[in-house]
């Protein structure tokens, strides 16, 4: 299977060639020469895109993204393309990701008709998710998709490495409902390191979606040897503490693969260690999915204490919020519920 | 060769509870059974290339896996 070509937006012509504005990369492209996500080209004069498709249609809850304070127990149709602007060494979804760098990563997506898309997602009350690959990639299907979704109530969400142009990310913003974007490490030689990219684009980016009024999670992979360090946790923390004390986080436990194959999973008490910090630091919703039990799913009113919000893994259990406040103590607990 | 599926959801054979006790990610379990379809090995591993090699030993031709996300 071969990528089907569409006209892609976010171009601007350039002395050299055309520039690819979708990305902190801003690639200037010669006829027939290929981005560095490998799914944006220059064909003719135009720029063109190939992520005007799916390799899944997967329904899922919506705690899988992970968005937890969002809808809880939403179910959510998830699109992916091939494709991303990171190549991290890490990646558990490298087959899908790495498209255009690894062999393992083949062309297996089926074009998506957006009206399609949005009357199944309607019909079924479902999200519409951009996960798994690079969402950012997908900004041209995004936004076709935004209309007759805005119209049918169905909310649009991404998954997102947060790598985004801020023009481009202005005209995304508005048409997204939620976003967890991942943060790796805030260091800039280490998240290059890992990436191969700069960290800036994504703070920035991070503070743009939460400037926009879009719902934001943020997620971070704990790497054992990476970011595992009290300091480097800490740094972390600071880092996501300042877009907002309401700003759930997600910890990621971390296995080896792809190119990281003697990496060390990443420990239950590392994890704990991270949550504790994270607290710590003054952050309200701190999140581990699995390695430390039901506690580690549980949203705490940040006031008093009370488990507000409980979950299973990848689903939502019960809550005992008031019109999104604290039965107990009355405070609002951040979200959309 | 075996071509991956990516799919929704997989059951888990390893639990949470496991982790701590396998810190450096060496355990892997398989669940054999048949089915109407043939032989299905269910396999679930901290290290997924090690659980893939096993499985194309097998002689899997499909093999299924989530995604991240």
């Amino acid at each position: 299977m071969e990528p089907q070509w569409s006209p892609a937006a976010f171009s601007r012509p350039h002395a050299d060639g055309i520039e690819c504005t979708l990305c902190p990369f801003q690639c200037v492209l010669h006829d027939n020469e290929i981005g560095r996500c490998r799914v944006r080209r220059r064909y003719g004069t135009q720029l063109e895109s190939a992520t005007f498709a799916t390799s899944v249609r997967h329904v899922q809850p919506i705690e899988r993204k992970p968005l937890y304070h969002f809808r809880p127990g939403a179910r959510v149709l998830t699109l992916a393309a091939p494709g991303c602007t990171f190549a991290c060494t890490y990646c558990q979804n490298y087959r899908i990701s790495q498209f255009g760098r690894s062999a393992a990563a083949t062309w297996n997506a089926e074009p998506v008709v957006p009206d399609e898309v949005v009357e199944n997602a309607s019909r079924e009350r479902l999200c519409i998710a951009f996960s798994y690959s690079e969402p950012v990639l997908a900004a041209e299907l995004t936004l076709a998709l935004a209309p007759r979704a805005a119209a049918q109530g169905v909310p649009l969400l991404w998954k997102t490495n947060g790598f985004i142009t801020r023009s481009a990310l202005r005209e995304v913003a508005p048409v997204l409902a939620a976003v967890n974007v991942d943060l790796k490490v805030v260091d800039e030689h280490s998240h290059r390191r890992l990436t191969a990219a700069p960290v800036a684009p994504v703070l920035d980016a991070i503070a743009e979606f939460k400037r926009a009024g879009v719902w934001l999670e943020i997620s971070t992979p704990i790497l054992s040897g990476v970011n595992d360090t009290d300091s480097a946790l800490a740094e972390l923390a600071r880092a996501v503490r300042a877009f907002g004390a309401d700003v759930p986080w997600h910890l990621l436990r971390t296995h080896p693969d792809y190119r990281m194959g003697a990496l060390t999973p990443t420990h239950p008490d590392t994890l704990a260690r991270a949550r504790a910090i994270a607290h710590a630091e003054g952050i309200h919703y701190v999140y581990v999915e699995r390695a430390l039990g039901a506690e580690g799913r549980t949203t705490h009113c940040p006031s008093c204490g009370i488990a507000a919000v409980q979950r299973g893994i990848w689903s939502f259990e019960s809550h005992t919020l008031n019109h999104g406040a604290c039965t107990q103590c009355g405070t609002a607990i951040a979200g959309h519920w | 060769m075996s071509e991956p599926r990516f799919v929704p959801s997989l059951p888990d054979l390893i639990e949470p509870h496991e982790y701590a006790s396998d810190p450096g990610g060496r355990r892997v379990r398989v669940r054999i059974r048949l089915t109407p379809e043939g032989v299905e090995v269910l396999g679930d591993a901290v290290r997924p290339a090690e659980l893939e090699k096993l499985l194309e030993t097998l002689g899997a031709q499909v093999i299924e896996q989530m995604l991240c996300g």
